[in-house]
């Protein structure tokens, strides 16, 4: 099956010193739904949009509050050379949406519970093309050969 | 993937309806011009760590010459 290089999204890093409003206007502004935060390269925890608001907002935290404040730590990390599988038993295990992709103890990306779903239902359309085939056409095996 | 600073990063939308996201790439620090890259995101002007995965692109420009 596929390793994980060819699903990872793009990956968006911040530093822990960044405010919880900074992180909420990338997200919105590069469209994605979380954060990784970065200690130089390596990935020390990751910041969802569920995070900004039970962390943050329901809890009245200010705008300038770090993220590492609300980060979860941490973090579920696969490599990027990982089977698919292999994604599929990690998030199954952590009950968890998000696995940061790494190479190395390099953050590189990140693939989500939706991108592994998308992937598994191509997967499962190909077979069900099988089953569809011989339910509409049912093959006829030929007689058996007359006995000499 | 390999970029040169002033080029544009580009998102595509992973939603339909969803418009396309881009920023600047003002920072490139894997070598040859390879990822990771500090990118300036649209109108806010954040400025983040960014990993391209494969719902990026990269616009180049034509960078002009002394």
């Amino acid at each position: 099956m596929q390793v994980i290089e060819r699903l990872r999204r793009s990956g968006v890093g911040l530093n822990g010193a960044a405010t919880v409003k900074a992180a909420a206007e990338v997200m919105e502004a590069v469209g994605v739904g979380a954060i990784v935060v970065l200690d130089g390269a390596a990935p020390v925890g990751i910041v969802t949009d569920r995070d900004l608001v039970r962390r943050g907002l329901a809890k009245s935290l200010p705008d300038d509050a770090r993220l590492d404040a609300v980060m979860t730590t941490p973090v579920i990390t696969i490599e990027v050379d990982a089977d698919i599988h292999d994604a599929f038993d990690l998030i199954g295990r952590h009950g968890i949406r998000r696995l940061v992709v790494v190479d190395g103890d390099r953050f590189v990306g990140v693939v989500s519970h939706d991108d592994l779903l998308v992937e598994l239902t191509a997967d499962l359309r190909q077979l069900g093309r099988a089953v569809a085939m011989e339910l509409h056409r049912p093959s006829h095996d030929p007689g058996l050969p007359a006995p000499l | 993937m390999r970029a040169n600073v002033g080029d544009k990063m580009l998102i595509k939308g992973h939603h339909v309806g969803e418009p396309d996201r881009d920023g600047e790439i003002i920072d490139v620090r894997g070598p040859d011009g390879e990822p990771p890259y500090v990118v300036r995101w649209g109108d806010t002007g954040h400025e983040t760590y960014f990993y391209p995965g494969s719902d990026a692109v990269v616009v180049h420009y034509a960078h002009g010459r002394a």
